[in-house]
């Protein structure tokens, strides 16, 4: 009896609980995110797409791409770096130690995806005509630089390979993921295949967006010409190259510097000579003492102070960047060198292009195509194909508002030599250097060892746990 | 214990009233009455418990021979009734603990009765240990229970494990359950390593279980994956209002310093170093730029002009001996109807490292009140408020220029720490120190501010109906509130603060975590032999977390510390996120004639973090002892007084992973904002078949007194696999994102537990007893991803070796001929450049194979001694301190002396120290710290803790109307044997994306060691 009626009782109880359970099964245990957004409806409006781009645009502020590596590393992986092991940073990539190379495959890729899934996006949401041609095509300006990065770190170039270390160009991925189900494990695609995408990309942004804006922190149309008239360069089609520098160059975006105004150009807080910048504005973004490129490469904090020691001025010009620097008399860019301070170690004479210039320590814009650069492709690619009148136009105007004197009769080997050596003199600690050797297939002399072009460091190697987790994926010769 | 109360059977009516036995039962130890103890007749049916006074009367028939007097704690007595009509009884405390009652989820269980794998603390074992959570006491106390201390900062995180990791990268850690409210242990402070468990006074606490086994612990369904550890705190008894303080006093020892080079070893070391990388550059000038580098004279090229260099010892400036106070004060007491425990107290502790300490109040009430025959309300409730200054460099310490504990032994020894004026030397304005160590650390510490303050709430109330004899409901309801407020400010003079003219950080957030839950309790005996005990309940707990924090710089001058004084914000940030659980369950036991039992257990539970159509699961469990001591055929095996076999399998899931892992993400995040837009990101790949990562766990015991309990313990063995675990799996970083929690993968955790208590010497007064246990684990990963042999991104975790498997490149000593550093490549032939991963090798596995403690207490009258060791055996871990102290001159901060006399000086050496090698790399080579150079054995026996109590005679005492004095000292971390080179062994090395690169896994570089406390302390009790 009683046993019964307790065994009724518990089963009451039991059967209300589940029931009250059960019933508000969902609800009871709901509890919604509150900073989050449910990534399959998140790009449903023409401001949450804008903001998913400008999140791709401030990626390029990362470390591991434009923040330090891709404008530094150029630099201490060639021949016109030393470092001075102030911090002991990249100390190892100035002498080529295997592994210490570019890491910028994470947040291209991370780019990337999110650049398709805008992409996705602006076909997908509804979006004035003008706003969506404007979203694609920054988003393919940005696709395409962030696949060109990866191209010039881990591939070879189209012009310039070693055929016993190619294992091709990159992964290439055009649709965005946002579930499980759609990870995959992608091999690499050629080099070619690549390079046909960026190009696509390129064309389709300078299509897509208008010549110039007055402020260069977005992709224009005049800086996706800019970009493809370098990737043509890459690619060895010197027709293009020439063809693309001149339309970048007649789009008005970014002003050519005189003679008078150039050194004032690199001390003004955007570059007058941007086609592309990217913009470091809000504190918050601030790369800090230990990585920005300011800290980098100067331990100074304002020109001229030698008194205050600022960051660790890790990475100088080599004795043989200041040689050639101090070949002919009078070049202005000597303005961009002074000795630092001893507060690291001994003073050494370092780069000041990246020196405080909005005002705020380690802040600095990073200008990533500048007017310069137009002229100097130009004047490679008409070199290359035979024009050498006009290649020999383009470099004077390069060395004449240096504050050098005009060249004449130049032609052949030396006419090249000297294109190089106005690029290398010019765009240097600007994140050239080793990129302009590798694509031209040339060893990298320096001490203590001359690093040949057929070595397989040459290339960066892809991140360990990328061929770990990925069994398609090839890692590059030697690593 | 007041569940013990309510769940002691009313014995029946009488049936025959042919006399009356009156008495008192009172307690030998002090005298005092013991109410609500048991006293029955043995073998029948009736019984009576005491009054407050601890007074009982009992009609028992005339042909009743025993008496059978019992109370939790005490061992129980037969008396011979005889002719008597009175009969006192004096109790004592029991030797074995099979007469216990311990705690085994919603309810209470005699421990002979107890079907799965449960180890118990008593509070009295850890009471007046110098520590400030009790998770921290445990250690080596319970067999299979694994306690490493992440770091020395007082009221610092600690790590528990119970029966090893069986997760790889989802939670470890146990539940925690106090007086049944189910804790929040997360450390949501960034600034100092916060313990939540550290809201209780350790003192407070009467008594501590753990569940081992997945048998009991199922009835907590899919919290329970790793344990439960049930804290339940003391509670008042009827009786005269007792008064105890309690003071205890101590220092905490400054750690012996690191043997360090003298400026002039130094300097040797790193000209050798540069002149080794260029050869061809003659030595003077290597001798002026490596001076000049060092901001000396560039000029004192002769070993006599540099003997003058003075040498300046940092360490002892960092460390300190610092001091510990604690004050309490507890009241407890009542009548039958109400009783109370009131206690307050105060502990201030310094960490060993300057600037570093703990203090906190709390405050605790526990009250008890009895309404009637059927209601019984209890309430509990503990404020607690704690500071804690912290660390530089986070929580734990960590490898930041500017932290004490790292680069005290590494700044380069000719560095001044003091101007002649008293100043600080090396300030960023006068351009810093020499070397790469370039902030004056002590500067830092003192004038950078790192707090943190945790307020803290927990409470509960709960009504208990007796609905019928046998059948009790309860209805609980508890929450543990916490907010907690941090400031980080960054001097304007210091290097931090320097650029910004001062950095002002502050941080505060509180998590709300509330639960409740219903409970019907059914236990009956039948025809004397048959008892039936049945649960069932539901329960729902919802726990949310809210943060803000911001960040501000320029600060008008460095008196200003607050962030309404920056001139520029910097940045702001916030959090929210929570989850929600709810399930029932049930659970029926079953005893024959205290023979054999049975259990089964259910509970179906819910989670808010899994996949929509993956929130809830069921966990049963069944398990079954047998006490052999019980059968007739052992009766008259005398020796043996106790003997029971215990088997068990149960389920329990584990849900310790990010709240919102399940679901696809877009947000905002830190750093995404570009020309005054604010960008968003996908932050979480979605995932909607998340479920639980499953525990089963097939446990089998022994548990033994023998000798009159002179020998008594357990054995245990155990089988535990975690499958489907929540894996934070890697993906290729192709898809935008690296990795993704998902059900794959097993590990299987193996053991063997011993734990024995013996009574060597009971002689008069004297006694000595030893408690020693130990727990041998074997820990495997049986499953990962397909056919993967190793998780991607994680060296440390392959198939078929421990989780924290140690794989680098073989080091293969020095060349002699040549000084360099040499490693074995795949084939075992000597390189110089390993590639990666293809010439890594397993070398070991910081997985501790084996650990426990060993007590022994000596007591003469009122003396009493307690030697307690704890070990650890089997761990293999990265001594990245070392590594970082072994440069010899490889970069420009300092190394070990002992290093340093053992490096290759000409061909020909016989070393494993290299020659110095500027950048620590020859050309075409690795570095010379690379590799399996500085793993190091990290087992250890540590003389934890030496204690010695007197106990005041009652007669000295009584003059002065005390009713106890108590005199005590204890010793903590008194000695340490080992072989690891570090500092201190044990250190927190857990698989952490962003820990050590070469392991995949934290490391000891910069972690504030533990310290060696001495107290004193007195108690009084009136």
């Amino acid at each position: 009896m009683k046993i019964k009626n307790i065994v009724l009782k518990t089963t009451r109880v039991l059967a209300i609980s589940g029931l009250l359970l059960s019933g508000a099964c969902s609800s009871l245990l709901d509890v919604q995110p509150r900073q989050s957004i449910d990534s399959a409806t998140a790009l449903s409006s023409p401001e949450a797409v804008k903001s998913a781009l400008a999140a791709c645009y401030a990626r390029l502020r990362n470390t591991r791409s434009y923040g330090r590596d891709l404008i530094a590393i150029p630099e201490a992986l060639s021949d016109n770096g030393f470092a001075t092991g102030k911090s002991g940073r990249l100390v190892s990539e100035n002498i080529n130690t295997p592994y210490t190379h570019f890491a910028n495959w994470q947040v291209s890729y991370q780019s990337i995806i999110q650049l398709n899934l805008v992409i996705e996006a602006t076909e997908k949401t509804v979006l004035t005509a003008d706003l969506k041609k404007q979203v694609a095509g920054e988003a393919k300006f940005l696709r395409a630089l962030f696949y060109f990065d990866l191209m010039r770190a881990f591939a070879y170039d189209p012009n310039a390979i070693v055929a016993s270390n190619n294992k091709g160009g990159v992964p290439l991925i055009l649709t965005g993921v946002l579930d499980i189900g759609q990870v995959t494990s992608p091999a690499r695609a050629s080099i070619d295949e690549v390079y046909t995408q960026i190009i696509k990309d390129l064309t389709e942004a300078i299509a897509a967006l208008p010549a110039r804006a007055n402020i260069p922190h977005n992709a224009t149309g005049g800086g996706a010409m800019a970009l493809l008239s370098r990737v043509y360069l890459y690619k060895g089609d010197w027709a293009n190259a020439a063809k693309f520098a001149t339309d970048a160059l007649a789009s008005r975006q970014g002003t050519f510097a005189s003679n008078a105004s150039y050194v004032a150009s690199w001390r003004a807080s955007v570059n007058p000579e941007s086609m592309f910048e990217v913009l470091f504005f809000n504190v918050s973004e601030n790369i800090g003492v230990n990585e920005s490129l300011q800290t980098t490469f100067t331990t100074l904090t304002a020109l001229g102070n030698r008194t205050t020691t600022g960051g660790f001025g890790d990475l100088v010009p080599a004795t043989e960047l200041l040689a050639a620097l101090e070949s002919e008399p009078g070049d202005l860019r000597r303005n961009f060198y002074e000795l630092g301070t001893a507060g690291r170690g001994t003073a050494r004479i370092e780069c000041t292009k990246f020196l405080a210039k909005n005002g705020t320590q380690n802040l600095d814009n990073i200008p990533l195509i500048r007017v310069s650069e137009m002229y100097l492709n130009r004047a490679e690619a008409l070199a290359m194909s035979g024009n050498e009148a006009g290649a020999l136009t383009d470099l004077n105007a390069i060395r004449t508002r240096a504050g050098l004197t005009a060249r004449t009769g130049l032609t052949g080997a030396a006419l090249m030599t000297e294109i190089l050596k106005q690029r290398r003199l010019e765009l240097a600690f600007e994140g050239h250097r080793w990129f302009d050797l590798k694509r031209r297939g040339a060893d990298v002399v320096k001490a203590p060892a001359t690093l040949a072009f057929s070595d397989y460091r040459v290339l960066a190697n892809i991140p360990v746990r990328e061929i770990q987790v990925n069994p398609n994926l090839v890692q590059n010769v030697g690593y | 214990m007041f569940l013990t109360l309510l769940f002691t059977f009313t014995y029946g009516q009488v049936l025959a009233q042919n006399k009356t036995i009156t008495g008192k039962v009172t307690s030998k130890d002090d005298g005092t009455a013991i109410p609500g103890a048991t006293v029955r007749v043995k073998n029948g049916t009736i019984g009576s418990q005491t009054d407050v006074e601890g007074k009982y009367k009992l009609e028992v028939p005339t042909d009743a021979k025993q008496l059978e007097i019992s109370f939790i704690g005490m061992a129980t007595k037969v008396v011979e009734i005889g002719n008597q009509s009175e009969i006192n009884i004096a109790l004592s405390a029991e030797d074995t603990d099979l007469n216990e009652v311990i705690v085994v989820g919603y309810s209470v269980q005699e421990k002979r009765e107890v079907t799965g794998s449960v180890s118990s603390v008593k509070g009295s074992v850890i009471e007046n240990l110098p520590v400030q959570s009790f998770d921290r006491a445990l250690q080596g106390r319970a067999a299979g229970v694994l306690v490493q201390s992440a770091n020395g900062v007082p009221g610092g995180a600690v790590n528990i494990r119970i029966r090893g990791t069986g997760s790889i990268t989802a939670g470890n850690e146990p539940l925690y359950i106090v007086d049944g409210v189910q804790m929040n242990n997360s450390n949501n402070a960034s600034f100092s390593s916060n313990n939540p468990l550290s809201f209780l006074n350790p003192n407070d606490i009467e008594s501590i279980d753990i569940i081992k086994d997945a048998a009991a612990a199922a009835i907590y369904g899919a919290q329970a994956g790793n344990g439960v550890v049930l804290v339940t705190t003391k509670k008042g008894k009827a009786g005269n209002t007792k008064f105890n303080l309690n003071y205890y006093k101590g220092i905490n020892e400054a750690l012996p310093n690191l043997r360090v080079l003298n400026s002039q070893q130094y300097l040797q070391a790193r000209y050798e170093a540069v002149q080794n990388r260029n050869p061809t550059v003659a030595a003077n000038d290597v001798w002026s730029s490596v001076l000049g580098a060092s901001r000396l004279d560039p000029t004192l090229l002769t070993e006599a002009q540099r003997a003058g260099i003075p040498t300046y010892d940092w360490q002892k400036e960092a460390f300190k001996t610092g001091m510990i106070d604690n004050y309490e004060v507890t009241l407890s007491g009542g009548s039958d109807k109400t009783t109370f425990y009131l206690s307050g107290s105060y502990t201030q502790q310094d960490a060993a490292v300057r600037n570093v300490d703990f203090n906190r109040f709390t405050t605790r009430l526990n009250v008890t009140h009895k309404v009637n025959n059927k209601l019984t309300i209890e309430n509990s409730i503990n404020i607690s408020s704690s500071a804690q200054r912290g660390t530089f460099g986070g929580p734990n310490g960590g490898s930041f220029l500017g932290s004490p504990v790292f680069s005290s032994p590494l700044i380069l020894p000719f560095n001044r720490i003091y101007n002649e004026d008293g100043s600080y030397f090396g300030t960023p304005a006068s351009g810093g120190l020499a070397g790469i160590l370039g902030q004056n650390i002590i500067m830092n510490s003192d004038y950078n501010i790192i707090k943190n303050t945790n307020n803290q709430v927990v409470g509960n109330i709960a009504a208990n109906y007796k609905i019928m004899d046998g059948l009790l409901f309860r209805g609980f309801a508890g929450m543990d509130f916490r907010y907690f407020k941090g400031t980080n400010f960054s001097d304007p003079r210091t290097a931090d603060g320097v650029g910004v003219n001062g950095r002002v950080r502050e941080e505060s957030g509180q998590n709300t975590n509330f639960i409740t839950n219903y409970t019907l309790n059914y236990d009956k005996t039948f025809n004397t032999v048959h008892r039936i005990t049945a649960l069932a309940g539901a329960e729902y707990r919802s726990d949310i977390r809210e943060d803000i924090n911001l960040s501000g710089i320029g600060v008008p001058t460095y008196q200003f510390n607050t962030a309404n004084s920056t001139a520029t914000p910097e940045g702001t940030g916030g959090l929210w996120t929570g989850f929600k659980r709810a399930g029932i369950f049930g659970s029926l036991k079953y005893a024959y004639n205290k023979k054999y039992f049975a259990s089964v257990i259910m509970r179906y539970d819910g989670s808010s973090r899994f996949g929509e159509n993956f929130k809830y699961g069921i966990f049963p469990s069944i398990s079954a002892g047998w006490a052999i001591s019980e059968e007739s055929f052992m009766k008259n095996i005398t020796v043996i007084n106790q003997l029971k076999l215990r088997g068990s399998y149960g389920q329990t899931g584990n849900d310790q992973i990010g709240n919102f892992d399940s679901r696809g993400l877009y947000g905002p995040s830190t750093g995404f904002t570009y020309n005054g837009l604010a960008g968003i990101v996908p932050t979480a790949l979605g995932n909607s078949a998340l479920k639980w990562e499953k525990n089963t766990t097939i446990d089998l015991g022994i548990d033994y007194a023998l000798f009159e309990g002179r020998i008594a313990g357990s054995f245990g063995v155990y089988q535990r696999t975690n499958s489907d675990l929540l894996l934070n799996r890697s993906i290729p970083q192709t898809s935008g994102f690296s990795s993704i929690t998902s059900n794959i993968g097993e590990v299987v955790n193996k053991g063997f537990e011993v734990e024995v208590t013996t009574v060597n010497v009971k002689y008069k007064d004297f006694s000595w007893k030893t408690s020693f246990n130990i727990a041998l684990i074997e820990n495997r990963v049986t499953k990962l991803n397909g056919a993967d042999t190793v998780l991607p991104g994680d060296n440390s975790v392959r198939l078929n070796y421990p989780i924290g498997t140690n794989y680098t490149f073989k080091y293969a000593g020095v060349n002699p001929a040549l000084g360099r550093a040499m490693w074995y490549d795949n084939n075992g032939n000597i390189t110089y450049t390993p590639r990666d991963p293809a010439d890594r090798v397993i070398i070991g596995s910081d997985f501790a194979t084996s650990m426990g403690g060993l007590r022994n207490t000596f007591a003469y009258k009122g003396l009493e001694l307690d030697v307690f060791f704890q070990y650890e055996f089997g761990r293999q871990a990265l001594n990245s301190q070392g590594s970082f102290m072994s440069e010899n001159g490889g970069r420009a901060f300092n190394s070990l002396a002992d290093i340093y006399e053992r490096r290759w000086l000409k061909p020909g050496d016989i070393t494993d120290v290299p020659r110095p090698f500027d950048n620590r790399a020859e050309l075409r080579s690795i570095s010379y710290n690379s590799g399996s150079r500085f793993f190091e054995d990290a087992s250890y026996i540590r003389l934890k803790q030496v204690s010695l109590s007197y106990m005041l005679p009652t007669n000295w005492i009584s003059v002065v109307k005390l009713s106890s004095v108590r005199l005590y000292a204890t010793a903590l971390n008194l000695l340490t044997f080992t072989k690891w080179g570090g500092v201190d062994p044990e250190f927190v090395s857990s698989p952490n994306p962003g820990g050590d690169p070469v392991t995949g896994r934290n490391n000891n570089t910069g972690v504030v060691p533990q310290t060696r406390n001495y107290t004193f302390g007195i108690q009084i009790g009136f």
